[in-house]
């Protein structure tokens, strides 16, 4: 494997680690997202990849390299990780040429029209941060990065501060960006659009521990646990022949007749269709439905068995 | 409702128009002595002008702008290591540092170079170590201290801090994000150091340097006792020794374009500093210090507390020890009361008026309210010489009118010339307080039928005390160790510790003076524990 993380344990209070002997391993080219909640230490991994953080316990390897273990801690400057924050740091002095070649080693300086090409940044390189808009300063952090040809390629949160309208098309430019150069991408985010949209696997982690490791298809139907299914989308949970199962919204349909009745509570509107809020034995149930529904009615859904999910009994509230 | 929406209108409009008018008469009144100054510039500039260039005024010159140079080298490198290591390295002794190295504001540069002048001489401890147990070796500190170069570096010790807490501040607001995008991109620590944290803070780096300057041209107590022809001596020698105010005129003009030409440098700096604090930056955590860094650590941040504060300090208590039998208590405890009566009035004064122009321009919104504040800031930059100077002159020319002549050498003419100075320094800390505080607070009040008055007392009073409490201490601090203002507008027989100090000094007296430099470093030294207390609160400093 091309990134192996064994047993990583990352700590700063002791006896309360935020990372719990995490493994996984990328392949060269990848692009993996993390995805958890604020807090559970999705930055720090990030950070101790990079070596802006020293591991307590376990080791990192890249390229058979490795970067820091019980007894080496190879220094970030040493670590040939690029690195890209989440607010695009660009150094506010520098203009945007001298943002993207700085500290740059000359042998890499051949890549720079290519970068600027890419990036489209050719018309924009004397330009100060403060005169470049929030995609412009992004893609500019993104060649910054790539000029050196990283090795590995960290992303923490690169489409948070991007306005909706321009945020698909950032993300279609970067993985073009990054599947051309074929570099190895860790991206680290909250918002499930962008990490079923550009990667090539997901990386599920909650409460310091990694829960699941797959494709997002594969994560997303077949989640391991109550957590992973939740925190890519919508869940309901049903009851059928007497065996408490879990279907997410879309796999909902209003029918005519059938054994499952729902109370409609709300319905919103949303444009191609309409929101449903409703309660089936107690149990609250969202779906959509193509026409508006009448509050306080009684409707009849159905479902594919096949797109039932289940999971542990004690699951729901081991992770409440 | 359409007719009561007009009225009210009117209503902010003949509000907003009362307080710019009183603004504009207010600071026409503190600029006054600068305007008069001023125009001297453009007048027919005679005999005395030319006798003063032909003989002085290269020499005058060259050493102002010498000790300029000097004083401003020593003391960015004073001020910014220690503000560089103390900002973002954790190590043993870190919070005792960051406590003690605002010290050196305490002692009043003047006396910082008795002090040392004292120390170094043939009878100080220094000299006489070495005859006694080196005497090998005493050749060689067996000199002529009274030199530029020593003063230059006395005045460093003395006013670092200025550049060290503007850096300090600085350093630490920067954040982790440029210093961790700077490690994954390559630079080592000193390479992150001097090719980012150097440049993002060149701004605030530049405005501490500005002080240290404006405190350089304004010194007179030491340049004078190291024998040091500047602008500022000029202008007391051509006035009080020579008789000749038309020369000493002629020396403040030229002294006040110098200071005009500054103040451009500062704003143009100024005008880049809007990428200074970017706010999207994280706290920087202090990074462990290698062992083997520590000692480099504990000498860049030793050195300037133990030449900046701890030896004069002292020497100093040491010397009051000795002149304890021959101090006359009475006579010091009057000469403390004196100090904190012009102290506390100035200040009071100075933090009122402070508020009241912010306030008008938070209120007003108005351009011209916007300038008059800028303008009054322009009494810090002219040397406390200069603007004594302008108010005799004005007092001298309407006595025909107001028998105003004997105003002079009152506490009136005192405490106005103080006010004039020291106005910028208690304006800037309620400017930034009142900036913070979003626009909806005033308009959520108005909304509530609070007028312009209420507003202040129930809103902006409480949410800004800390804030003029910051704006108190450091007016206060500065009026203590002000010397220039006070030698020459203080009323017939009124001394205060700062007077009485350089009097002794002057006299060679300096064991005699001790005790009264002694009180001023204890004040000051006390009020800027609070106020650093104050500050890191306010900036949440790491």
């Amino acid at each position: 494997m091309y990134l192996d993380i064994n047993n990583l344990v990352k700590s700063y209070k002791k006896g309360s680690p935020l990372i719990k002997k995490l493994n996984f391993s990328v392949k060269k080219g990848e692009i993996i997202s993390f995805i958890g909640e604020s807090g559970s230490g999705k930055t720090t991994l990030l950070k101790c990849i990079a070596g802006l953080e020293k591991i307590n316990d376990g080791q990192i390897i890249l390229n058979s390299l490795v970067l820091n273990d019980d007894r080496v801690f190879i220094k970030p400057q040493k670590r040939k990780i690029g690195f890209i924050f989440q607010d695009y740091p660009l150094f506010p002095h520098l203009s945007l040429i001298d943002n993207i070649t700085f500290n740059l080693d000359k042998s890499f300086l051949k890549n720079l029209p290519y970068m600027l090409n890419l990036t489209g940044l050719e018309n924009l390189v004397s330009r100060f941060p403060h005169q470049l808009s929030g995609g412009e300063q992004q893609r500019a952090c993104i060649a910054r990065s790539l000029i050196r040809e990283p090795d590995l390629l960290l992303m923490d949160e690169p489409f948070s501060n991007l306005d909706s309208s321009i945020k698909g098309s950032m993300i279609d430019e970067i993985y073009k960006i990054l599947k051309q150069t074929k570099t190895t991408t860790i991206l680290v985010t909250h918002d499930i659009n962008d990490s079923l949209n550009i990667s090539d696997r997901i990386l599920v982690f909650k409460a310091g521990v990694l829960q699941q490791y797959a494709d997002p298809v594969k994560i997303y139907c077949e989640p391991v646990n109550c957590y992973c299914a939740k925190v890519l989308g919508g869940l309901n949970k049903i009851v059928v022949n007497g065996k408490v199962s879990y279907i997410r919204p879309e796999n909902i349909r209003v029918v005519k007749k059938s054994s499952f009745k729902v109370l409609v509570e709300k319905c919103y509107f949303q444009g191609r269709d309409f929101k449903v809020k409703g309660s089936i034995e107690n149990e609250p149930c969202f779906f959509t439905s193509k026409n508006p529904l009448k509050i306080n009615s009684f409707i009849n859904i159905d479902f594919d068995s096949n797109d039932l999910m289940f999971f542990d009994s004690l699951c729901e509230s081991f992770f409440q | 409702m359409i007719k009561l929406a007009g009225n009210s209108r009117d209503f902010f409009k003949i509000e907003n128009k009362r307080w710019i008018l009183i603004s504009f008469f207010l600071a026409l009144f503190l600029l006054l002595p600068i305007l008069i100054i001023f125009l001297k510039i453009f007048v027919d500039k005679g005999d005395s002008f030319k006798y003063l260039l032909d003989n002085f005024l290269v020499e005058y010159s060259i050493n102002t702008l010498y000790l300029v140079l000097l004083t401003s080298f020593f003391s960015l490198i004073i001020g910014i290591l220690p503000a560089w290591i103390v900002s973002l390295y954790k190590f043993p002794g870190r919070t005792f540092y960051d406590i003690v190295l605002f010290l050196p504001l305490a002692i009043p540069s003047y006396i910082m170079a008795f002090t040392y002048s004292d120390i170094l001489s043939y009878t100080g401890p220094l000299q006489s170590f070495f005859r006694k147990y080196f005497n090998e070796l005493y050749p060689f500190f067996n000199r002529d201290y009274l030199q530029i170069e020593i003063l230059g570096l006395i005045l460093a010790f003395a006013l670092s801090p200025y550049i060290y807490s503007v850096s300090r501040v600085s350093f630490s607001m920067i954040g982790s994000t440029y210093i961790n995008i700077s490690k994954n991109l390559g630079l080592s620590s000193f390479k992150i150091f001097y090719k980012i944290i150097i440049p993002l803070s060149t701004p605030a780096i530049f405005s501490g340097l500005f002080l240290v300057i404006m405190e350089v041209l304004n010194e007179y107590g030491a340049v004078k006792y190291f024998g040091v022809n500047t602008y500022t001596t000029g202008i007391f020698r051509s006035w009080f020794s020579m008789g000749d105010i038309d020369s000493a005129i002629q020396l403040a003009s030229v002294l006040l374009i110098l200071v005009f030409a500054l103040f451009f440098i500062d704003k143009i700096f100024n005008l880049r500093s809007k990428f200074n604090y970017k706010s999207n930056t994280d706290t920087n955590y202090l990074e462990l210090l290698h062992k083997n860094k520590i000692i480099f650590a504990h000498i860049t941040c030793f050195t300037p507390f133990l030449f900046g504060f701890f030896f004069p300090f002292v020497f100093i208590l040491n010397n009051s020890f000795k002149s304890l039998k021959s101090t006359d208590f009475n006579h010091l405890l009057d000469l403390t009361l004196n100090t904190l009566f012009i102290c506390l009035s100035a200040s009071i004064i100075i933090i009122f008026l402070a508020t009241f122009f912010q306030y008008s321009e938070k209120l007003t919104k108005n351009k011209l309210s916007n300038l008059i504040n800028k303008l009054i800031s322009l009494g810090y930059a002219i040397p406390g010489a200069v603007v004594a100077l302008g108010l005799i002159i004005i007092f001298t020319t309407f006595n025909n009118y107001f028998n105003s002549v004997y105003l002079i050498g009152s506490f009136f003419l005192l405490i106005y010339a103080l006010v004039i100075r020291f106005l910028a320094v208690g304006k800037s800390p309620i400017k930034s307080s009142l900036e913070k505080h979003p626009q909806s607070f005033d308009e959520t009040a108005v909304n509530l039928g609070l007028g312009p008055l209420k507003l202040f007392q129930k809103i902006h009073f409480p949410i800004n005390r800390t804030a003029l409490g910051i704006a108190f201490i450091l007016t206060f601090i500065d009026l203590m160790k002000e010397l220039p203002i006070t030698l020459i507008l203080r009323p017939f027989n009124f001394d205060t510790l700062a007077t009485q100090t350089y009097e002794f000094a002057v006299e060679e007296m300096l064991t005699q003076s001790s005790i009264y430099s002694l009180i001023i470093i204890l004040i000051g030294s006390f009020m800027l524990l609070i106020l650093r207390n104050f500050i890191n609160k306010n900036t949440n400093v790491s």
